[in-house]
C-alpha cells in the first residue's frame, strides 16, 4: 500500500478518535488535540513531502469548526511540523519519553500561538482557563506514544520487521 | 547516535523540499486567514463538509453507542416509576393543552377583531451536540442540518430545570450537521425584554464576560436580578423565552444617554447536550 493511501488512513481514524476525544472530554472543558499528536508522528516518521502536507490538512479539519478565523489551525500545524523536523536532530522519537516531551511542548506552542493568532487577527479569547490547559497538554502528551506507535507500525514497517 | 525510522532514511533527504514545502504552507495558511469569511472561505468549507462530515457522524455514533449501552442498563431499572410518572404529568398537560388551546382561540379572535398580527406558531426539532471543542465555547455542532429542516438563523433552544431557555442561533446549516453561535458570542444579538420592569433593550454578546443589554432608558427602572427573556419584537426568536437574568445596571458608556445592563446566560455553554431549534413559524390564517 502506498504511503500516500497509508496516511490518509491514518488520517480518517484520527479524525474519528479527535472527534470521540473531543465530545466526551469536550463537556469538561479539557481540548484534547488527537489531530496535533497524529500530525506530530507522521513528521517524526515521515519524510518532509509527506509531513508538511499532512500537518495542514490536519489544521485545516480543525478549521472546518471554527467560526472566527479560517487557517489559523493550518498555520499552527505547519510550524509544529517545522519544529518537530528541527527537534528531530536533538530527539530521539522512537522513545516514548521524548514522544511525549515533544508533544508537550508542541500543544503548549499550538494553544498559546492559537489563541494569539484569534486575538489578533478577531479580537476574540479562545483561553479556556489554566487547568483545562493544562489538562489538555499533558492528555496530549500522554496520548503520544500511542498515536507514535500507530504511525510507525502503519507507516514504518520494515524497520520493524 | 540517533535512532531514526529507516523509512525516512531510505527516502534521501531534500534540503529544498525542507525549505520551501513549510514556506508554502505557511503562505497558503496566512492566506487563508487574510481572506474574508465570505465566499471563497465558506466554499471551502461547504466542500470540506463533505469530507469531514462522515467521520464526524461516525464518532458521534460511537460515543452515542458507547453512552447508550450504560444509560440503557440504568434506564431499564427506572422504568416502571418514570412511565407512571410520565403518565400523570400527560394527564395534566392534556388538561394545560386544552385550556391554552381556548385562550389561543380566544386570542386570535380578539387580534383579527383588533385588526393585530395574527399569531405564530412555532415548531422545531430536538438536535443533540454533536461536537464542542473548548476553545470554540462560542459555538456548537449539532447532529441535524437542512435535511431534517433546520435552517440557518433559526432559534436554538436549550432546557434548563425543565425551562426553556435561549441558547443560540443557527450560523451555518449543511445536510446532516449544523453550527450553532452560542450567546456569548460578540456576534450574537436578539431584542430582549426585562421582567418586572419591562424594559426592552438589545442583547448581545461579549465574550468570556456576562452578555451586554443595551440601550436601556437612561432613567429606567430596571435592577440586579431581573430575568430577560427574548422580545415580540425579534423576529427570530419567540418572544417570552428565558434568555438570563440581570446582573449588574450601569452606564457603561459614561454618555450619560442610555444604561447598559450585564446579563449572565441562563444557558450553560458547557452544559449543553440536547437542544430545540426551531423551524420557521406559519402564520396563522383567519
Amino acid at each position: 500500500m502506498s504511503d500516500t493511501l497509508k496516511i490518509f488512513i491514518l488520517f480518517i481514524v484520527s479524525t474519528v478518535l479527535h472527534w470521540t476525544f473531543m465530545t466526551i472530554f469536550g463537556g469538561v472543558g479539557i481540548s484534547l488535540n488527537v489531530m496535533l499528536v497524529f500530525a506530530c508522528a507522521v513528521c517524526a516518521f515521515m519524510k518532509p513531502a509527506y509531513g508538511y502536507p499532512t500537518a495542514f490538512v490536519c489544521g485545516l479539519f480543525l478549521d472546518f469548526f471554527g467560526v472566527k478565523l479560517f487557517g489559523n489551525n493550518a498555520l499552527t500545524f505547519t510550524l509544529c511540523a517545522s519544529m518537530v523536523y528541527a527537534l528531530e536532530k536533538r530527539l530521539d522519537f522512537e522513545a516514548p519519553v521524548p514522544q511525549m516531551l515533544g508533544v508537550f511542548g508542541l500543544s503548549l506552542f499550538a494553544v498559546l500561538f492559537n489563541v494569539a493568532l484569534l486575538k489578533i487577527f478577531t479580537g476574540f479569547s479562545a483561553w479556556t482557563g489554566f487547568w483545562p490547559f493544562v489538562a489538555g497538554i499533558v492528555l496530549n502528551a500522554l496520548l503520544a506514544p500511542a498515536v507514535f506507535w500507530a504511525v510507525r507500525r502503519t507507516c514504518c514497517k520494515e524497520k520493524n520487521n | 547516535m540517533q535512532k531514526k525510522s529507516s523509512h525516512k532514511k531510505n527516502n534521501s533527504f531534500s534540503d529544498r523540499s525542507n525549505k520551501v514545502l513549510p514556506a508554502v504552507f505557511v503562505l497558503l495558511s496566512v492566506l487563508l486567514m487574510l481572506l474574508p469569511l465570505e465566499s471563497p472561505v465558506m466554499s471551502a468549507k461547504v466542500l470540506l463538509s463533505y469530507i469531514f462530515v462522515p467521520q464526524i457522524r461516525a464518532a458521534h455514533g460511537a460515543v452515542e453507542y458507547a453512552e447508550g449501552v450504560n444509560k440503557t442498563i440504568r434506564a431499564l431499572l427506572d422504568t416502571h416509576g418514570e412511565n407512571e410518572r410520565l403518565k400523570e404529568e400527560m394527564a395534566q398537560l392534556r388538561l394545560e393543552n386544552a385550556q391554552a388551546r381556548e385562550v389561543f382561540l380566544e386570542n386570535e379572535r380578539l387580534s383579527a377583531a383588533l385588526h393585530l398580527q395574527t399569531p405564530r406558531i412555532w415548531g422545531g426539532i430536538w438536535a443533540k451536540t454533536a461536537y464542542r471543542e473548548p476553545t470554540q465555547w462560542n459555538s456548537v455542532i449539532i447532529d441535524k442540518g437542512t435535511l431534517e429542516g433546520v435552517q440557518e438563523r433559526a432559534a436554538v433552544i436549550a432546557q434548563k430545570d425543565g425551562e426553556p431557555v435561549l441558547a443560540g442561533v443557527v450560523l451555518e446549516a449543511q445536510e446532516h450537521t449544523a453550527k450553532v453561535l452560542l450567546l456569548r458570542d460578540e456576534d450574537f444579538s436578539a431584542a430582549v425584554y426585562a421582567s418586572p420592569s419591562g424594559e426592552e433593550g438589545l442583547l448581545v454578546g461579549a465574550g468570556a464576560a456576562d452578555m451586554k443589554m443595551q440601550y436601556l432608558p437612561f432613567l429606567s427602572d430596571i435592577t440586579e436580578g431581573e430575568k430577560v427573556y427574548t422580545s415580540s419584537a425579534s423576529g427570530l426568536f419567540p418572544a417570552g423565552i428565558l434568555v438570563g437574568e440581570v446582573t449588574q445596571v450601569g452606564d457603561e458608556e459614561g454618555m450619560h444617554s442610555s444604561l447598559t445592563a450585564r446579563v449572565e446566560p441562563a444557558a450553560d455553554a458547557s452544559a449543553i447536550r440536547e437542544l430545540f431549534v426551531l423551524t420557521k413559524p406559519t402564520e396563522k390564517q383567519k
